[in-house]
């Protein structure tokens, strides 16, 4: 489904990403890792669109994508949620997933007027199936800057499903939740699997990453240096190597 | 004392117009980040541009000058997003700047020239009597204004909070990376926002017009300065604070403007920043964390 060939992110002389390669496939759940720096949060930044790339093309079920800017790329079906929480705070916890609706599909449902005014039945329908899958329907008339860490969490990713993705981009999404907090992320996590969307995994907390991850591929210095199944990286020397220094 | 009120009540009344004025500043501010100093000047040009009606039409009713001019100064509005914002580089501080400042001058030159410098009679909103409450005289074309203006900040508001545009418009303001990332276009969003200011202005610049009844090139330099005023002691990037201060500068000038004569009022102003600034830094309606 989503295709990284070759692609590389200079910043001046330091390269965050270099000559990566990297697939998804439908439907997978992909766990991307390696330590700080690695490069895991410059990928994502390129294939969402927020930096252009050095070098290498990115292709979205065989739709070269690499030079569409960020919001056109969301109707090509990319969302992401963001390691420091980019909620609207201003907005109340529904405006944050109604102002999200812009996938093709909405702008067809919405009459022309509507698209500037108001919305439509089944967008408010929409809305309230989301705030149940976030479990924040009693919290919907909220300011978003109010929430709590977890219900923000939350909101962001309901807000990225809000845009009818295919392609999900989760940046660390268990950063700074507890156990409990981790058990139900994961439980989201295989439910969204089921429900049939593709998605990159960034994540810091193992345990998560091995647990839900179809393969996990690991950075390091913004380069390849295993893939493949959970215990197979797992016991790979230079995995090892990169997060503890010795081989 | 009597003078005192009067001054204050038509000061009010005549502060709506700063008041829209601010919310123009404010309004780009919030979702630019970037101060457009040319704002003032394009609503007074907005103003200008309503009285081309009577090259077509030379009997036109006041109503149909005014909306030509609001109409017409949200074309300037965009011309202006084009011109200073779109293709300027963003991330330079001082580029918007220099870019608005040289638009200022520019709209001001072509008025001059356009002119010949001499002042313009613009139709008056109302020009019956007064109306009389005790020993208060209501001028009734201030009233006009005020509630022109009031109708028009109303419907902003609407916009601004009810609407999926307004939303849209705040969503950027709030967090534009993400606001990128729901697939809200930058330069939609910005554009659009210059159009709904530039009408915004283009009704104060309309009602400045028909309240002194004459436009001149002389007028937008200083609404220029009161608007910055009055989006400073409002509070960078609020709305309530620029109605509110709005009203307290109209109200704050025109007391001086009785007291010390029209040419020493906007000294009065100038200090009333001044001690703002130093006291009270954040505005009326401090927001630090919300940019809205």
């Amino acid at each position: 489904m989503l295709a990284l060939d070759g692609i590389a992110k200079h910043f001046g002389g330091i390269r965050a990403v270099d000559d990566l390669a990297l697939t998804v496939a439908k439907g997978e759940i992909l766990g991307l890792i390696g330590p700080n720096g690695s490069g895991k949060s410059t990928t994502v930044n390129l294939i969402c669109g927020l930096y252009p790339v050095t070098a290498g093309r990115i292709t979205l079920d065989g739709r070269d994508i690499t030079d569409l800017p960020t919001h056109r790329r969301l109707s090509e079906g990319i969302a992401r949620t963001f390691q420091n929480i980019r909620l609207f705070g201003g907005l109340t916890v529904w405006q944050n997933l109604w102002v999200a609706q812009n996938a093709p599909a909405h702008r067809k449902e919405r009459g022309y007027l509507a698209r500037w005014l108001g919305g439509s039945k089944q967008a408010r329908e929409e809305t309230g199936r989301l705030l149940d899958f976030a479990g924040l329907a009693h919290r919907k008339d909220e300011l978003a800057a109010n929430l709590a860490f977890g219900e923000q969490r939350r909101l962001e990713l309901a807000r990225a499903l809000a845009t009818r993705p295919s392609l999900l981009l989760l940046d660390e999404p268990a950063a700074g939740m507890n156990a409990e907090e981790i058990a139900a992320l994961d439980e989201r996590i295989r439910e969204l699997k089921r429900q049939g969307y593709t998605i990159v995994l960034i994540e810091h907390h193992m345990e998560l990453v091995m647990a839900v991850s179809d393969r996990v591929c690991v950075l390091n210095f913004g380069r390849k240096i295993a893939e493949g199944t959970a215990a197979e990286v797992q016991a790979d020397p230079a995995v090892r190597q990169a997060y503890l220094g010795t081989a | 004392m009597i003078d005192l009120a009067q001054s204050i009540v038509d000061g009010v009344l005549f502060g709506t117009t700063y008041a829209v004025i601010g919310i123009g500043f404010t309004l780009i501010f919030g979702v630019m980040h970037k101060i457009n100093m040319s704002f003032a000047a394009a609503s007074i040009a907005g103003a200008y541009s309503g009285l081309l009606v009577f090259l077509l039409w030379k009997t036109a009713p006041p109503i149909v000058v005014f909306a030509t001019s609001a109409a017409l100064a949200g074309l300037i509005g965009y011309a202006i997003y084009l011109l200073c914002f779109r293709f300027i580089p963003i991330a330079s501080p001082l580029a918007t700047l220099m870019s608005t400042v040289g638009m200022l001058l520019l709209v001001d030159e072509i008025i001059v020239h356009l002119t010949a410098g001499m002042p313009l009679s613009y139709p008056a909103i109302y020009d019956g009597y007064p109306i009389e409450l005790g020993q208060l005289i209501l001028r009734v074309d201030l009233l006009l204004v005020f509630l022109v203006c009031l109708v028009a900040m109303a419907v902003l508001l609407y916009l601004l909070y009810r609407t999926r545009l307004g939303i849209a418009t705040r969503a950027v303001a709030q967090q534009p990376v993400a606001a990128q990332l729901c697939g809200i276009r930058l330069t939609q969003v910005n554009a659009i926002t210059f159009v709904m200011t530039g009408t915004l202005g283009g009704i104060a610049g309309a009602m400045i017009g028909a309240s002194v009844g004459v436009l001149s090139p002389l007028l937008s330099l200083p609404l220029t300065v009161k608007g910055l005023i009055v989006t400073v002691i409002g509070g960078l990037g609020s709305i309530p604070g620029a109605i509110v201060a709005g009203l307290l500068v109209g109200a704050f000038e025109n007391v001086f403007q009785m007291w010390r004569g029209v040419t020493e009022r906007d000294m009065y102003v100038m200090l009333l920043l001044f001690a703002f600034l130093v006291f009270r830094p954040g505005g009326l309606f401090r927001i630090a964390g919300a940019r809205d």
